[in-house]
């Protein structure tokens, strides 16, 4: 599957904390998910300091260094569902707040504009079948692809797996690769990691596993 | 060869193949584009690609221009700058002529379609005048900054804008709360067209020495029309900042006329006078259909300008960026999304600011060239016209399913 990441404006900015604090509560679910998840399809460029747009706008639009650190470290994919995740935000932020004598703001033009998102998967048509095949096209499929198939597969089974390891389980390959692919902390790598993260687990299997299951995958 | 085919050598099979799976679910559809020029300016040549390859893809596209008095132009100029935020004065009457083109086109353009694509506010106020039944969905394409528009124009506007199924604008910062969803699309170049496709060096030099720049000394140069929100004056002043450092500099300021734009001419007087009588400075007025010119001064460009201090998208640092070329762009609009510093230019503030800027990147010859480097892959991941064309796709398929935040399609 590949898909395409659709934005949508909600007209809303925020240029304070008390604002972002503000539409933590009233924001939807789809702004919420958009600014905590699939802002990882908005990765330009090689590296990022934080997985999340809300992180990463406190560090560098209001200089808010201590709250951009806890709130990286929020994983919403360790969150039972969007109310949590949206709990455990609040919680944060109010306490940074309950400390401080006056909200930060940022410049004009750094505000945080508030988006959602809708996600159009497609089939591409292609299959696979082997462990090779599959780090061949791991390789080669889009940053969408990758994201769709690792991201959004731990959304759709509420964090318990992803696509690849599924496949690998249903498959009955080895369970150390099940395992290592299960393990990659891909919250914390942005899609170009995240690949040579997968690539790297593939490649140590196939490398290592014995001819005969290598081709019967 | 077919169109797509050509692409698929840039942008690669599978990107090409994504598209073609999208536009399968969209295949028999009748879409309608509708702008006010059918030359200059970047919605033309947006659409100038767009609509053939919709074609190609199996879709029953078309594209309708709007057919106005010159007076026309003038209002739909103010409507422009005021919601670009600027103070314009504009009278009853004003509106009434854009009001009455609106209702005359209406009757006259084949608009019978699923999906219309009004661009910009010139034709906005179509669906008022188009009988009920006569066409699917509306959809606003602006592509300009309407984040703090004028209030007048805004009011007039809004009431047409109530009519459509969605807007898209270029960038978040650029929406106001709409009734519609809000779809986010930044716009794209096509690398075949004769403003970016590669070109020989024999047709390069011959382009400079028409133009008289001289191929062996470093090239400023800023391509966008002569408008206040491009700054012309702004980038003069940064060469002259400049100059003393580097005295073999040159600049080029280029600009293209369009047809629904005429307020240039007064723009040039005064960046003419600024200029005055210096060698190294040429000031050029190229016909809307130099776009090999532009493409081989862009090519020749040491470092390509856009000192916007308002800017919709900024197409022109995206042809620069996709020739290899470091930008030094203003900190406004699109240009903010497409020049990263350090990565593919710089963004700067002021004339000060450029200045300095450029004698970064003459200084560090290897940094200049790795940006340019950066710059066309990051021009080739997001911002060619395949990437632009899924993205319409995608959207159209969300307005059939406006509850779903995963569409599986």
């Amino acid at each position: 599957m590949d898909c395409s990441l659709i934005r949508c404006a909600t007209g809303r900015a925020c240029y304070n904390l008390r604002e972002l604090l503000e539409a933590l509560h009233t924001a939807s679910d789809a702004v919420l998910e958009h600014h905590m998840m699939r802002c990882a399809l908005e990765d330009h460029f090689e590296l990022y300091e934080f997985p999340n747009d809300l992180a990463g706008w406190c560090w560098t639009s209001l200089g808010d260094n201590v709250l951009a650190e806890q709130l990286g470290v929020v994983d919403p994919y360790q969150q039972p569902s969007t109310a949590a995740l949206r709990a455990a935000l609040l919680n944060v932020v109010e306490d940074r707040l309950w400390d401080l004598e006056h909200p930060t703001w940022c410049r004009p033009g750094l505000e945080l504009h508030l988006i959602e998102s809708r996600l159009v998967a497609y089939d591409t048509g292609e299959r696979i079948v082997t462990a090779a095949a599959m780090l061949e096209a791991i390789e080669r499929m889009s940053r969408r692809s990758l994201f769709f198939h690792v991201h959004e597969a731990r959304r759709r089974t509420a964090g318990r797996t992803d696509d690849f390891s599924l496949w690998l389980e249903n498959a009955g390959m080895q369970a150390s690769l099940v395992t290592a692919v299960r393990e990659i902390d891909f919250y914390f790598l942005n899609l170009n990691q995240l690949r040579e993260a997968l690539s790297e687990a593939f490649r140590q299997y196939i490398e290592g596993a014995p001819a005969v299951a290598r081709s019967t995958a | 060869m077919r169109l797509l085919d050509r692409y698929e050598e840039i942008v690669g099979h599978q990107e090409v193949e994504r598209l073609r799976r999208l536009a399968e679910r969209l295949a028999g559809k009748r879409i309608v584009h509708v702008n006010s020029t059918r030359s200059g300016g970047g919605v033309a040549e947006i659409l100038g690609w767009m609509v053939p390859l919709m074609q190609e893809l199996g879709i029953d596209a078309h594209w309708e221009v709007i057919a106005a008095p010159a007076d026309f132009y003038r209002v739909t100029k103010s409507f422009h700058n005021g919601l670009q935020g600027l103070r314009v004065s504009l009278r009853k009457s004003d509106f009434d002529l854009h009001y009455e083109v609106n209702r005359e086109n209406a009757a006259r353009l084949n608009l019978q379609a699923d999906i219309v694509f009004i661009h910009d506010p010139q034709p906005a106020y179509l669906p008022l005048f188009t009988p009920p039944g006569q066409v699917g969905r509306w959809v606003w394409r602006c592509h300009i900054d309407a984040s703090r528009p004028h209030r007048a124009i805004w009011k007039y506007l809004e009431t047409a804008i109530a009519r459509y199924s969605a807007a898209i604008f270029s960038m978040a910062a650029f929406a106001r709360p709409l009734a519609c969803p809000m779809f986010l699309i930044p716009p794209s170049i096509d690398p075949l067209s004769d403003k970016n496709c590669a070109i020989p060096e024999a047709e390069r030099l011959e382009t400079l020495a028409r133009l008289g720049i001289d191929p062996d000394r470093p090239l400023l140069l800023q391509v966008s029309r002569f408008d206040r929100f491009k700054d012309p004056l702004g980038v003069i002043e940064a060469y002259r900042l400049l100059k003393p450092y580097y005295p073999a500099v040159q600049l080029a300021l280029v600009g293209g006329s369009a047809d629904d734009d005429p307020e240039g001419a007064e723009v040039l007087r005064d960046v003419l006078e600024q200029a005055g009588g210096d060698a190294d400075l040429k000031v050029l007025m190229l016909p809307p259909d130099s776009h090999r010119a532009i493409n081989a001064l862009q090519r020749s460009a040491t470092v390509v300008l856009q000192k916007s201090l308002k800017e919709g998208f900024g197409l022109t640092v995206t042809e620069a960026l996709w020739k290899g070329k470091p930008v030094i762009g203003g900190a406004c609009g699109g240009i903010t999304l497409q020049v990263h510093d350090y990565h593919t230019g710089f963004l700067v503030y002021s004339p000060a600011g450029a200045a300095y800027r450029i004698r970064y990147l003459l200084r560090y010859v290897d940094k200049r060239q790795r940006m340019g480097q950066i710059g066309r892959e990051f021009v080739r991941e997001h911002f060619l016209l395949t990437r632009n064309l899924r993205d319409y796709f995608s959207m159209l398929l969300c307005l059939d399913h406006p509850e779903s935040r995963t569409l599986v399609v």
